[in-house]
C-alpha cells in the first residue's frame, strides 16, 4: 500500500511537470505552428546552466530560474525570427513550408543536443537540493520534488491566466484559431507569434531548471522530453491549458506505476501506448477545446 | 531523343561500374562504398515517401535497427538469404501499423510518432535483452564478406531505384503526388488515400529494414545503441535534401560528396559532429532548398534565357465557344465518354436518386443541419437555396462524405451512404466541385483530371485515362491547356478543370458548390449554358446558388434553407414567391 502511494505521489509531481512543459509546447505548436523538436534539448540546456551554477556558485536553482528566463526567451525569440520566419519567406506552399519547418526544427535539435554533446559528451549531471523527506498523504516526498510541482503548477497557472484573462493573451489566442483572420483584427500576427513562441521558451527553459532540481539528466535525454511533452499536447488536445495538466498527470502517474510494477526501461512504451490511445480514439483531446 | 537515351543508359552503366568497385582489391573503397550504398538506398527509399506525399518519417533508425536485429537474432538458426525478406516482413508490418495508427488522419501525428520510435524500440531492445535474454547485445559471427555486403546492397539500391522509376510513371506516383498537394481534393477524384500511404509507407520501410539486415553483419558485436542510433535518421534526411528529394538522382548526388564528409569528420572531430552534422543540414535547408539538382534547370535557365513561357493567351479560353455536347465524339469513343454513365432515359423520369432524411449536424453549439429531408429524382436539376451560413455548403460536405452526419441518413442509388469516406463515394458516383476552388497549382490540367477518370471512374490503364482525361477538357473547350500547370489558369478555367475533373468520375450526380460565384457577366452566360449542356445529356445535378437568375433558369426543384432547416421545396418560380422566402431574404417588414 505504501509503495502504492508513493508510485502515486512520484507520479503525480512528475505529471505536474509534464503538464508545464506540455504547456509551453502546445503555445509554440498552436500559435507560431511550429512542431518545435529541438523542445527537449532546450529544456536540457536549462537544466544543465542550473546544475553549473548550482555546482561552481551555490546558487540557488530559483535564481537560475530567474537568470534562465529571459535568456531563453531572447534565444527562441532569435530562433524564431532568424530560421523560422526566414523559411517561411522562401517556401510556396503550406504543406512545402510545414514540411520544412519539421526539418529543420529536427536540425535545430542536432545543433543544440550537438553543441552541448561537443562540451559535455554524455555525462550525467545532477546535484542535491533541498533533499529533505517531507511526509505526505503517508508516503516520503523529498521536498525539492514537491517544490517543482508547486512551482510547475503555479508557473503554468500564471501563463493560462495570462492567456485567458489579458488583452495579449486574447490576441494569442486569435492568431491559434484563425491566423488568416488574426490581422483583419489589428494583431500583428508576425510579432506576437514570435513573442509566444519565445514564451514557449521561457516556459521549456523553467521546466528544465525544475527537473534539474530533482532529476539526474544527461544531453542525449532530450529527446524522450521533446515526445513525452508532445504526447502530453496530443492527448490534452492541441491549444487546451486544462486538458495539458490533466493528460501531463495521467502520463506521470502512468510512467511511475510502470517503471515501479513492470520495469523502468518500459517506460517510454508506456507513453507510446497512451500516444497511440490518445491517437485512436479522440481527434481533440480527451476535454475537447476549451481553451480556444 | 539522343538525350534520353543516354539518361536511360546512365544509370545500368554507372552500377555495372560500381559492381566492379571490389575488384580493386581496395579495402578503403569496398568500405566507403559500402556506406554510400547503404546511405544512397537509405534516402531513396525515403524520398519515394516523403518527396511527393510531404508527409515526413524521422524513423529510419527504426526500421534500419529492426532489420539488423533480425539477422543479429537470428542468423543461427535461419539461412541467411530467408532473413533478408524476413526483415522486410517486419519492417513493412511495423510501418503498417505506424501508418494505421498515425496516417488515418492528417496532421502532424505521424512525424511525432516517428520522431520517437527508434528511441522505443531501442528501449524496448534493451530491456528485452536484459531481462529475457540475458545480454545487452548479441555477436554476429557469419561469413559474409565485405564484398558480399557491396554487392548486395548495390542490386538493393538498383532493385530501388527501378521501383522509384516505375512509381514515378504508375497512378500510384500521381496518386501520392495529389496527396501531398491537397488531400481532400485527391479522396473527391476517389483516392483511397488512407490505403495509398500506409502501403507506399510500409514498402520503403521494408527496404530500409533490408539495407539494416544486409550491413548487420559488418558489426561484429551488435547492441541496441549501434543499431537505433538516432543520427542514422537524420543523416539521411541530411543527404536527401542535399540531393533533392523529389528527384530521382537526388539521393545519390547528395551520397557521394556528403558520405565522404561524413567520413572525414568522424574520423576528425568525433566529439563536435553532430553539432557540425546539424549546421550544415541547416544550411542546406536554407540555401539549396531544392537541393543540387534543383539548381540545373535555374543554370538552364540562365543559359538560355529565350524559353517561351507557357501562358494561355489572354482570352483564349475564357470566351471560347460555349460548350454544346460533342456528339459525334461521343460516339466516336462512347467507352471513354464523360456522361456515358450517366442513366441515358429523358430526365424527370421521377425515379430517386438520391434521398436524404432527417440530417442533422452541428458543429460545438451550432446547429449547421436540422432535420433535413429532401429527395432528388434522376435527371432533375436540383437546387439548394438560402442565406449565407444557412448550411448550404455542408449539407453538400455531408452528401460528399467530408463530414459523418450526427443524426439522419443518406441514400443513394437505394443504398445508404451515411458515414462512409469521400474516397467511397466519389467511386459509387457522386462528383463535387468546391466553392473554393481547390486544385493543385502545379500539376498541369492533364494530371488533375487524369487521376479522377483512373481511381473514380471506369478507366483500366493510365492510357485509357489520359484518352478520357483529353477528351473531357476538349469537351469543356479547354483543349488548349492540357499540359498548363493549373495555377496559371484564370478563374473561369479553374472552375473548369475542377468540373473536368468531376465529370472524369462518370459521376451519376453531380454536386456543384456555387460553380457560377465570382464570374464575370459574360462568363456566367458561359456557365449556365455548360450547365444546360450538361442537363441536356441526363445529368441528375445539384446546385448551391445564390443567383437568382441562374436558379430560375437552370433548376427543376429546388429547397430554400434558413438556419440549418429547409423552409421551401418546390419550383423556383413558387418557392422565390413564398412570403416565407422573402421574409428570409429581405428580412422582416418594418412594423413601426
Amino acid at each position: 500500500m505504501a509503495s502504492l502511494l508513493d508510485a502515486l505521489v512520484t507520479g503525480l509531481v512528475y505529471g505536474g511537470v509534464y503538464a508545464l512543459l506540455a504547456l509551453g509546447l502546445t503555445l509554440q505548436y498552436g500559435v507560431a505552428r511550429i512542431l518545435n523538436l529541438a523542445y527537449g534539448d532546450f529544456l536540457i540546456a536549462a537544466a544543465v546552466f542550473a546544475t553549473l551554477l548550482y555546482q561552481h556558485y551555490q546558487l540557488s536553482p530559483l535564481v537560475s530560474l530567474v537568470l534562465v528566463a529571459p535568456i531563453s526567451f531572447l534565444v527562441h525569440l532569435l530562433v524564431y525570427h532568424l530560421v523560422f520566419v526566414q523559411l517561411e519567406r522562401r517556401s510556396g506552399s503550406w504543406r512545402a513550408m510545414e514540411a520544412s519547418s519539421i526539418l529543420l526544427a529536427f536540425g535545430l535539435s542536432f545543433v543544440v543536443s550537438g553543441a552541448m554533446l561537443a562540451i559535455f559528451g554524455g555525462k550525467l549531471f545532477s546535484y542535491s537540493y533541498l533533499l529533505v523527506p517531507v511526509h505526505i498523504l503517508g508516503s516520503v516526498v523529498p521536498a525539492n520534488r514537491l517544490l517543482a510541482f508547486v512551482l510547475a503548477l503555479v508557473f503554468g497557472g500564471i501563463a493560462y491566466l495570462l492567456l485567458v484573462r489579458t488583452r495579449i493573451g486574447t490576441a494569442i489566442r486569435a492568431i491559434a484559431v484563425d491566423p488568416d483572420g488574426a490581422p483583419l483584427a489589428g494583431i500583428d500576427v508576425r510579432r506576437w507569434a514570435g513573442i509566444t513562441f519565445a514564451f514557449g521558451g521561457i516556459i521549456c527553459a523553467a521546466g528544465g531548471v525544475l527537473i534539474s532540481m530533482f532529476q539526474t539528466f544527461n544531453v542525449p535525454m532530450g529527446v524522450s522530453f521533446t515526445l513525452k511533452a508532445l504526447v502530453v499536447v496530443i492527448m490534452g488536445g492541441v491549444g487546451n491549458a486544462v486538458g495539458a495538466l490533466v493528460a501531463g498527470l495521467i502520463l506521470g502517474v502512468t510512467e511511475s506505476f510502470v517503471a515501479r510494477y513492470v520495469s523502468p526501461g518500459l517506460t517510454l512504451a508506456a507513453v507510446y501506448g497512451l500516444f497511440v490511445l490518445a491517437v485512436l480514439t479522440m481527434r481533440t483531446g480527451i476535454l475537447g477545446r476549451a481553451l480556444r | 531523343m539522343m538525350a534520353s537515351i543516354a539518361r536511360t543508359a546512365a544509370l545500368p552503366l554507372l552500377l555495372l561500374l560500381a559492381a566492379l568497385v571490389p575488384f580493386s582489391n581496395n579495402d578503403f573503397y569496398v568500405a566507403l562504398g559500402v556506406s554510400l550504398l547503404m546511405y544512397a538506398t537509405l534516402a531513396t527509399a525515403w524520398g519515394v515517401f516523403a518527396g511527393p506525399t510531404k508527409y515526413i518519417s524521422l524513423a529510419t533508425a527504426a526500421f534500419f535497427g529492426v532489420g539488423a536485429y533480425t539477422v543479429g537474432l537470428f542468423y543461427e538458426k535461419i539461412p541467411m538469404l530467408l532473413l533478408y525478406p524476413l526483415a522486410a516482413i517486419i519492417g513493412a508490418v511495423l510501418a503498417a501499423f505506424v501508418g494505421l495508427t498515425t496516417l488515418r488522419i492528417q496532421g502532424m501525428y505521424f512525424t511525432i510518432f516517428t520522431f520517437g520510435l527508434a528511441e522505443l524500440i531501442r528501449q524496448f531492445m534493451t530491456w528485452y535483452q536484459r531481462n529475457v535474454s540475458g545480454s545487452v547485445g548479441v555477436y554476429i559471427l557469419t561469413d559474409i564478406s565485405a564484398r558480399q555486403i557491396y554487392w548486395s546492397l548495390l542490386v538493393l539500391l538498383a532493385l530501388t531505384l527501378l521501383g522509384s522509376w516505375l512509381l514515378s510513371r504508375s497512378r500510384w506516383g500521381l496518386a501520392l503526388l495529389m496527396i501531398g498537394e491537397d488531400e481532400l481534393a485527391a479522396r473527391h477524384s476517389g483516392v483511397r488515400t488512407t490505403a495509398v500511404k500506409v502501403i507506399a509507407l510500409a514498402v520503403t520501410s521494408a527496404v530500409i529494414a533490408v539495407v539494416g539486415a544486409i550491413v548487420a553483419p559488418r558489426w561484429t558485436y551488435l547492441d541496441p545503441n549501434i543499431a537505433f542510433n538516432p543520427t542514422l535518421s537524420f543523416m539521411r534526411a541530411v543527404i536527401a535534401l542535399l540531393g533533392g528529394m523529389q528527384r530521382f538522382w537526388g539521393p545519390l548526388a547528395g551520397a557521394i560528396p556528403l558520405v565522404i564528409l561524413f567520413d572525414q569528420l568522424n574520423a576528425r572531430y568525433p566529439t563536435s559532429y553532430t553539432l557540425i552534422l546539424g549546421l550544415l543540414f541547416m544550411v542546406i535547408v536554407f540555401v539549396l532548398p531544392d537541393g543540387i539538382l534543383g539548381l540545373l534547370p535555374k543554370l538552364q535557365r540562365l543559359r538560355a534565357p529565350a524559353a517561351p513561357a507557357v501562358t494561355p493567351a489572354p482570352g483564349a479560353g475564357t470566351l471560347s465557344e460555349p460548350v454544346t455536347p460533342a456528339a459525334p465524339a461521343r460516339q466516336a469513343s462512347p467507352g471513354v465518354d464523360g456522361t456515358s454513365g450517366v442513366v441515358t432515359t429523358a430526365p424527370a423520369t421521377g425515379t430517386t436518386l438520391l434521398a436524404v432524411r432527417d440530417l442533422r449536424k452541428t458543429f460545438g453549439g451550432i446547429v449547421a443541419v436540422d432535420g433535413l429531408s429532401f429527395e432528388i429524382r434522376e435527371g432533375e436539376v436540383f437546387g439548394i437555396i438560402g442565406p449565407n451560413g444557412s448550411g448550404k455548403t455542408t449539407v453538400l460536405n455531408l452528401i460528399s462524405g467530408v463530414y459523418e452526419p450526427d443524426r439522419g441518413e443518406i441514400v443513394f442509388l437505394g443504398r445508404p451512404i451515411t458515414g462512409k469516406p469521400p474516397e467511397e463515394i466519389a467511386r459509387l458516383g457522386i462528383a463535387r466541385t468546391f466553392q473554393l476552388v481547390r486544385i493543385y497549382p502545379a500539376l498541369t490540367c492533364l494530371d488533375h483530371v487524369i487521376p479522377a477518370a483512373l481511381f473514380g471512374g471506369h478507366a483500366r490503364t493510365l492510357m485509357e485515362a489520359r484518352d478520357h482525361a483529353v477528351h473531357i477538357l476538349e469537351e469543356l473547350g479547354m483543349g488548349a491547356f492540357l499540359h498548363v500547370p493549373a495555377g496559371q489558369l484564370n478563374f473561369i478555367d479553374q472552375k473548369r478543370l475542377e468540373l473536368a475533373r468531376a465529370l472524369a468520375l462518370r459521376p451519376k450526380l453531380l454536386l456543384l458548390d456555387e460553380w457560377l460565384a465570382g464570374l464575370n457577366p459574360s462568363e456566367m452566360v458561359i456557365g449556365m449554358e455548360l450547365i444546360e449542356s450538361l442537363r441536356g445529356r441526363g445529368m441528375t445535378i445539384v446546385l448551391i446558388e445564390h443567383l437568382m437568375q441562374a436558379v430560375r433558369r437552370l433548376c427543376d426543384r429546388c429547397i430554400v434553407m434558413s438556419f440549418g432547416q429547409k423552409i421551401a421545396e418546390g419550383v423556383p418560380e413558387d418557392v422565390l414567391r413564398d412570403p416565407e422566402v422573402v421574409r428570409v431574404y429581405l428580412g422582416e417588414a418594418d412594423d413601426a
